[in-house]
């Protein structure tokens, strides 16, 4: 299978709103070119965060892994080329991936229940996971799928049309693809449109701070709670991720964390509860986490998926911890889908998989203890 | 480092080690660990071979390699008429600095006259791009010989070996029962050396993921992995013209007259030679070394460690045309 002939829209249509139509995605005047190498037909734009260092080098200050990167090479992300002392992005406004799924999905559980959301990706990611469930995108260059211009006003436009209240940079790593989240956050804004991020966190702080602001949640997947892991397993490391998940709170965005479980690499119980119990002490107890079951992808295709009983395990630490608002994942129509009053033990939202079945909250609060309720419910 | 003649190789090794060269029944591909077989060529950056001088570079190097009488011996010693043989080439730097089109052509004529079929013959890089752009003709199905980029054609599922975990292009991991890898002698600004080893990065669709730590372990991941590992015959260097600094582009102030090819079936001596003649280059210039500019070749070290060749210089053996 040639990989150029992979689809614009690659990713299941689990969503209740399906997935748009490639017709949808209107192609915009002809794209810029500049020499380079192999990825040169591609649109290039000069990017934001870098520095020019001696002999036609560049750091990259997006992300922790400060690739320096010589003329006419990538760095790690594959989305990003050194073009004679120049850093460009080569994803700005090119999803490969579009789809109007529900806020579930991604998963936000705290933010605009059974809302959609325009959800977009360029290729590329910034670490390797080996479970990575989005790998025919994120470990792939720009140039080896098939993409579309989908420039901000034009993603904004789509969204509009399709019902979306939300947009959601997903699928991949949004960090590599971060001037084009920043102004698609600021075309979403102008519009009245929620604009939403999910993301590995795995990111230089500056950057951060400079995009964050204006995003009305980011969903961060911590991978692990171990250095170990994140080294073997991701090829990124733990402590900028923590640093991120903190500079979140501290802007006052909401913040939702995923914890996906792979069998006998990161589902001890000590680590679940150390995890836990660190969430609740550094971010505080409101910060919903999600612990979701793993299925063999990728390059971690020799473990079983993860047993329910692990996941149940998990949830009873977290609500050990402290925390308020822990779930499940991938187990559709488990009752650690739902969301329920810490005050008085009401369901507020029902839930089966994407599904909203119930949302009982009356402007944000439980209707029988009155207790707010965390989030970003319009 | 020993500097030999072929004839000194051929009664080194004994008549029986080269067995006239060609391949009996039966036997395997002849495969000499440290022996780097070497011939001269002066040119010119920028301008070309003559196609006679790069007739005889190509089968003197060849001949060197592997102590045969001609580079049809040598060429029939190392490869068979079934195979289907590839030929990686690097031409990341454009037609300044990628191997020259007549050197190309010239093993090419080798291969066909050791008795492979040229519609067997597969000269290939990354991108046709790139090969355009490096002075190639793309001819999908030949003649007189194939050549083609691999254009995203890479299996449809990741393998892993060591620290990588790629998919590998097609033609390599289907197509070719032989590979040569046809590289420059360069400098790079992460591995210290591209040349004949990095330049099986251009095989993997994801080497972007495979720059931390001066490409090691990474160059050797994807060297002995199967596909590459039980493949490779043959590295072939064009070293008419070389980079000392600046690499993996074209840097015009970097670049040297080595006027040099050379030829081995050692992929890992055939490295070692590049970076002394590099690591020679740079001393003469008053620059740094690579370890001291901050690039240190570690890759080849875990490359020997592998078994995938000699990285002693005491063992390196250059032998002249």
């Amino acid at each position: 299978m040639r990989i150029d002939r992979r689809r614009l829209v690659v990713l299941g249509a689990a969503g209740a709103a399906g997935a748009l139509q490639p017709r949808l995605l209107r192609a915009s005047a002809a794209p810029k070119r500049a020499p380079g190498s192999a990825g040169d037909d591609l649109p290039a734009r000069e990017a934001s965060w870098y520095k020019k260092l001696e002999e036609g080098r560049v750091e990259c200050e997006l992300c922790p892994q400060k690739c320096t990167v010589a003329d006419m090479e990538r760095g790690m992300c594959g989305v990003r080329e050194n073009r004679g002392g120049t850093y460009f992005t080569l994803v700005h406004g090119r999803a490969c991936a579009v789809h109007v799924d529900p806020i579930e999905k991604k998963p936000f559980f705290h933010v605009m229940p059974g809302e959609k959301a325009l959800s977009y990706s360029t290729a590329g990611c910034n670490v390797e996971c080996k479970f990575c469930q989005n790998w025919e995108i994120s470990q792939f260059r720009p140039e080896q799928v098939q993409a579309y211009d989908l420039p901000p006003k034009a993603l904004v436009a789509t969204a509009k049309r399709t019902g979306a209240r939300l947009t959601a940079a997903t699928y991949g790593e949004p960090v590599v693809f971060w001037e084009y989240v920043r102004d698609a956050a600021a075309a979403a804004n102008a519009a009245g449109l929620k604009p939403t991020v999910v993301s590995n966190g795995f990111i230089q702080e500056k950057a951060l701070r400079e995009v964050a602001p204006s995003l009305a949640a980011i969903k961060i997947d911590l991978k692990s709670f171990r250095e170990e892991f994140y080294e073997e397993q991701v090829r990124g490391t733990l402590e900028p991720v923590l640093k991120t998940l903190q500079v979140i709170r501290e802007l006052g965005v909401w913040l939702e964390i995923v914890v996906l479980l792979i069998p006998t690499l990161n589902d001890s119980v000590e680590e679940v509860r150390d995890l836990s119990q660190w969430v609740r002490k550094t971010l505080g107890p409101d910060v919903p986490v999600h612990f979701t079951r793993f299925h063999p992808t990728y390059r971690l295709t020799d473990l079983p998926p993860t047993p329910v009983t692990t996941l149940e395990r998990s949830w009873k630490i977290g609500r050990e911890a402290g925390l308020n608002f822990v779930y499940l994942g991938n187990v559709p129509s488990h009752p650690g889908e739902n969301t329920t009053c810490p005050g008085c033990g009401e369901i507020l939202i029902r839930r089966v998989g994407f599904r909203v079945i119930a949302n009982n909250l009356v402007n944000g609060a439980c209707p029988e203890c009155s207790r707010q309720i965390p989030g970003v419910w319009e | 480092m020993r500097r030999l003649t072929r004839r000194e190789l051929a009664l080194m090794l004994g008549a029986g080690a080269i067995a006239g060269t060609t391949r009996a029944e039966g036997s395997g591909p002849v495969a000499l660990p440290g022996v780097v077989g070497m011939a001269e060529a002066k040119a010119k950056l920028g301008r070309p071979l003559s196609r006679e001088q790069a007739d005889r570079v190509i089968a003197g190097a060849m001949a060197a390699a592997v102590g045969a009488g001609s580079g049809v011996e040598a060429a029939a010693s190392i490869f068979t008429p079934g195979d289907t043989v590839g030929i990686k080439v690097n031409c990341l730097a454009g037609r300044s600095l990628s191997p020259r089109v007549e050197l190309v052509e010239a093993l090419v004529d080798l291969l066909a006259g050791a008795g492979v079929d040229r519609r067997k013959i597969i000269v290939f890089e990354r991108t046709s791009r790139e090969l355009e752009r490096a002075g190639f003709t793309i001819r999908r199905q030949g003649p007189p010989y194939r050549c083609v980029g691999t254009d995203n054609d890479y299996d449809r599922l990741p393998s892993s070996s060591g620290a990588i975990g790629s998919c590998f292009a097609r033609i390599v991991s289907t197509e070719c029962t032989a590979l040569v890898s046809f590289g420059v002698v360069k400098d790079h600004d992460l591995s210290g050396v591209s040349a004949g080893m990095k330049n099986w990065y251009g095989v993997i669709h994801n080497p972007n993921k495979y720059h931390q730590n001066g490409c090691d372990p990474f160059i050797a991941d994807v060297a002995r992995h199967p596909f590459i590992r039980d493949k490779l015959r043959l590295t072939v260097l064009d070293g008419v013209v070389a980079q000392c600094h600046g690499g993996p582009a074209y840097r015009p102030g970097a670049t040297f007259e080595l006027g040099l090819v050379s030829a081995s079936t050692d992929p890992v001596a055939a490295d070692l030679w590049a970076w002394q003649v590099i690591e020679a280059e740079r001393r003469r210039r008053g620059m740094p070394t690579l370890e001291e500019a901050g690039r240190p070749v570690r890759f080849l070290a875990t490359a020997a460690h592998h078994g995938l060749g000699v990285d002693h210089p005491d063992r390196l053996r250059l032998v002249t045309a």
